[in-house]
């Protein structure tokens, strides 16, 4: 078989692009209730894990993982998260890309943690509170500290490895769901 | 009356320069890069998306986003001080917005009036790869159809009865993720083989019916960027 | 020229889709290809345009040849420039979001020099007045517009054999004339054009050859005077749509005067238009018999569907009611007390398996009452199955046991037929028959006038309530 991407390959990784699109903007607009937020590194991972696993059973070459985190990092970035969540991705796209490739795109559970691993694009949003505080409340002085505080509160310093773990797990429990249900579903359906 | 197609009709922008200013957007405007000295920048920023919505003739949206951004600017800037952690939340969710929303105004802008085959044209000319253009224009033409296909099957949740409460969130889940998938996924393998019976292939070369080329308003918007940036280096590293 | 020597094909191990085809079509010729549901029609056609084995993977034998060009030693893209298809679902064959950029899409693929694409683009418009629907956005389009643009951006092209792969599923009286001329146009141009269909009539005064397939193989070929002659019964042995081109206005069945129920259903203010459009319908008020099977026609396009929506109550800024017998339903009501099978039935099956399909239809539980649903409907054997994985009909059938688990009295169909071939026609007639003997009212919007004449008992066309 060809290793070269073809049209088919490159449809097939904007389509999932625009579904998990949609899912991680739903997820995002329920964001009014402020803790959301912070969920964003649970829901996201979670929901977004049953059209990857489908994602994953036509990948069979390398590249559309990688290309799929592109886009979903920068698709991220243009709606108004930060750029972290597009240089996070690309690279996590590229481990999860050899992390399916080592499962001979077909392995389960290498699916699985390649889900998670490329489902960090999510978390690396919260890099810019973290490591750019100062500068993230600093044009907002009128702000005032208390508000600051009150904000970093929610968010302390060791919450950022926290959220990591968060996502990583979300990922593997979002996957794993991802793969019972093409199970229960798709591959009993013939459409997997 | 006979037709003849009109080879120039396009938006106000080249596809190339609508790019650029979203680059921009993100940059200063929900980056922030530069605060306080790109003050003057960051409005230009913040109002040129609504400005393109009006002179595409979107009124409705371009009022309502107004709107929306000043009503959060103002409701942001009134809780300051003392504030409760949910104030505080509160706040900053409405700061998000403020942010957000230009940014994400443009991007629907450039979705809404931006030609696949002229994306694909002026990507090529970029000599960006057929990799990235191909499925991005996938995205533009597929939001779309995932909409029409939620509704559907919201429609059809609606009418069995089967409208979770709390208790059956997963379910809730299940039961429209499963057709949403099923149905995009039968649709993407109908378009892929439309587009390749076709003749779409990757790394070939394409012409483009469109005249896309750099006219008065991108020398506008790509002169306003490059200042942007430059004004913003002459701040960082020089004063 | 077009030669298939001894080709097999299987999807999958266990079924022959091809079974031994030898055929050659000739140049400027028109062949049709029908036969029933499953016959293999589509599967020959694919392998003139390359689908078959370049998309469609498979175990395939024999070879075919299109002019000097081997498909299974090509590439799609090169065979892209001599062959041209128009498939069947509208929605899903474009590439572009709007229509204009659509007709260039195949002349730009292969390069060609955007001058020429122009006035490629300009003659197709002209020709077949398609100046209206140029510069829209495809997600604007009703479903017979979608098919005029997908014919027109094949005639755009420059190549020399046309693909038709079940044009005419989603079309209506209208989209079919329209289609016609296409394919009236192409015979000019003298294009090798094969078609796989089996609505068939529309076709003959353009038609050379027909073969007709079953399991698989080409079991007759007919000469065009030959199955020009054929008379509806043996058309319809043959598995075949026998229905002449007719304007579905102009249908009128024998409605059995008096005999028809007197306890009516009153629907009123029923008013529905687009965000700051014209009103699609604007009825004050109508009647709608109970118990009957009514068929509400009209062409593609009309606001039937729509109708539908509104009438099931799932249209918000609708505020019709409906008053059965001494009850008066709002949006709501309705909703709990119709039942709609959807066109595209897969957006309403959600669950693993056709019994857990059913059940969660009912009030409470009852698997012994739910078995006994699917055994009526013929689909006992499937209880397990993923209701995805059925066939059309089959699908069709299992939202129908839902809705009969429901305990509605009211069901909607839109468009049951749209796509089906005679005998699975006869079945969806069947059905709705057993419906309303149960004392269901049937409501359905259609086109199909072989459908009409088997079974509604009432029919209204969609026209005459709109003004």
């Amino acid at each position: 078989m060809n290793n070269r991407l073809n049209a088919k390959d490159l449809i097939n990784v904007g389509i999932y692009t625009a579904i998990s699109a949609v899912i991680c903007c739903l997820v995002a607009m329920t964001g009014v209730i402020p803790i959301m937020m912070v969920l964003l590194v649970v829901f996201v991972p979670i929901l977004t894990g049953i059209p990857y696993m489908m994602f994953l059973t036509k990948v069979k070459k390398f590249g559309m993982i990688l290309i799929l985190n592109i886009l979903m990092g920068a698709l991220m970035w243009v709606t108004g998260m930060s750029y972290y969540a597009l240089i996070v991705g690309t690279i996590t796209g590229l481990i999860a890309e050899l992390i399916y490739r080592i499962g001979k795109y077909s392995s389960k559970w290498h699916g699985i943690i390649a889900y998670a691993v490329s489902g960090l694009y999510c978390w690396a949003n919260y890099i810019g509170i973290f490591f750019n505080a100062d500068a993230y409340f600093s044009t907002r002085q009128n702000f005032g500290q208390d508000y600051i505080d009150a904000i970093t509160k929610m968010l302390p310093p060791w919450m950022c490895p926290v959220l990591l773990v968060v996502d990583l797990l979300c990922g593997v429990i979002g996957g794993w769901i991802g793969s019972k249900v093409l199970k229960k579903h798709f591959e009993k359906a013939g459409i997997a | 009356m006979e037709y003849r197609i009109d080879r120039d009709a396009h938006s106000l922008l080249d596809p190339r320069t609508k790019l650029l200013l979203l680059f921009t957007s993100s940059v200063f405007v929900v980056g922030n890069a530069g605060e306080k000295w790109m003050f003057v920048f960051y409005w230009i920023l913040v109002f040129l998306p609504v400005l393109l919505l009006f002179i595409e003739k979107e009124w409705k949206a371009g009022i309502i986003s107004i709107a929306i951004y000043i009503a959060s600017f103002y409701a942001q800037k009134s809780l300051q001080h003392d504030l409760t952690v949910f104030e505080s939340a509160l706040a900053l969710m409405l700061y998000i917005i403020t942010k957000i929303l230009p940014t994400a105004i443009l991007a629907r802008y450039i979705v809404k009036t931006t030609k696949v085959s002229e994306f694909l044209a002026a990507m090529n000319r970029m000599h960006v790869t057929d990799k990235l253009t191909i499925p991005v224009s996938v995205i533009f033409r597929f939001f779309p159809t995932v909409m029409e296909e939620s509704k559907s099957i919201n429609d059809a949740m609606r009418m069995r009865g089967v409208e979770m409460g709390a208790g059956k969130a997963a379910e809730a889940v299940e039961y429209r993720m499963v057709p949403l998938i099923a149905s995009c996924s039968i649709i993407g393998e109908e378009l892929s083989a439309a587009a390749m019976t076709r003749g779409l292939d990757v790394g070939k070369k394409r012409s483009c019916i469109w005249n896309i080329s750099f006219g008065f308003p991108d020398v506008i918007i790509i002169t306003l960027c490059l200042i942007c940036f430059i004004w913003w280096i002459v701040g960082r590293f020089y004063i | 020229m077009i030669n298939f020597t001894n080709v097999s094909f299987q999807y999958t191990e266990e079924r022959d889709c091809l079974k031994n085809i030898d055929l050659t079509i000739n140049d400027g010729e028109v062949v049709l290809v029908c036969g029933p549901s499953g016959c293999g029609k589509s599967t020959l056609v694919r392998c003139v345009n390359g689908l078959i084995p370049h998309y469609y993977q498979g175990r395939m034998t024999g070879s075919v040849t299109v002019g000097e060009t081997d498909v299974s030693k090509t590439t799609l893209r090169k065979l892209s420039r001599h062959v041209g298809t128009v498939f069947q679902n509208p929605r899903s064959q474009f590439f572009n979001v709007d229509t204009t950029s659509e007709l260039a899409f195949g002349c730009e693929n292969f390069g060609i020099d955007p001058g020429d694409i122009e006035q490629r683009i300009n003659a197709v418009v002209n020709r077949h007045d398609l100046g209206k629907l140029m510069d829209r956005s495809i997600f604007k389009l009703s479903g017979g517009e979608k098919q005029k643009i997908a014919c027109a951006s094949i005639a755009v092209e420059p190549i020399d054999t046309v693909i038709l792969d079940e044009p005419s599923a989603n079309l209506d009286y209208a989209g079919i004339c329209e289609l016609r001329k296409m394919i009236e146009a192409w015979k000019e141009e003298h294009k090798t054009i094969l078609i796989a269909e089996h609505r068939i009539s529309y076709l003959f005064p353009y038609l050379t050859r027909a073969l007709l397939m079953n399991s698989g193989e080409i079991v007759k070929e007919f000469k065009a005077e030959e199955i020009r002659s054929l008379s509806e019964e043996e058309l319809h042995r043959l598995g075949l749509r026998a229905e002449e081109l007719q304007d579905p206005a102009d249908i009128s069945i024998d409605m059995e005067e008096g005999k028809t129920n007197d306890n009516k259903m009153v629907l009123s203010n029923m008013k529905y238009s687009y965000k700051g459009e014209q009103p699609v319908f604007d009825i004050p008020q109508m009647e709608l018999p109970k118990g009957e099977i009514i068929g509400i026609t009209g062409t593609n396009g009309a606001g039937k569907s729509t109708f539908l929506r509104c009438l099931c109550g799932l249209e918000r800024s609708c505020k019709a009611v409906l008053k059965v017998d001494n009850e008066v339903w709002n949006n709501k009501m309705r909703r709990r007390n119709i039942y709609m099978v959807m066109q595209d039935v897969n957006h309403q099956l959600f669950t693993d398996s056709v019994l857990d399909e059913v059940m969660i239809s009912q009030r409470t539980e009852d698997r012994e009452e739910a078995l006994e649903i699917l055994d009526s409907l013929d689909l006992k054997e499937y209880a397990d199955k993923h209701p995805l994985s059925l066939s059309g009909g089959q699908k069709q059938r299992v939202a129908v046991a839902s809705a009969i688990a429901s305990g509605r009295n009211i069901i909607l169909f839109d468009e049951p037929t749209s796509g089906l071939d005679y005998s699975h026609m006869l079945q969806v007639s069947e059905l709705l028959k057993k419906l309303r003997d149960n004392g269901k009212t049937v409501i359905m919007v259609t086109h199909d006038i072989e459908l009409i004449k088997n079974a509604c008992t009432v029919v209204i066309p969609f026209a005459s309530l709109k003004k």
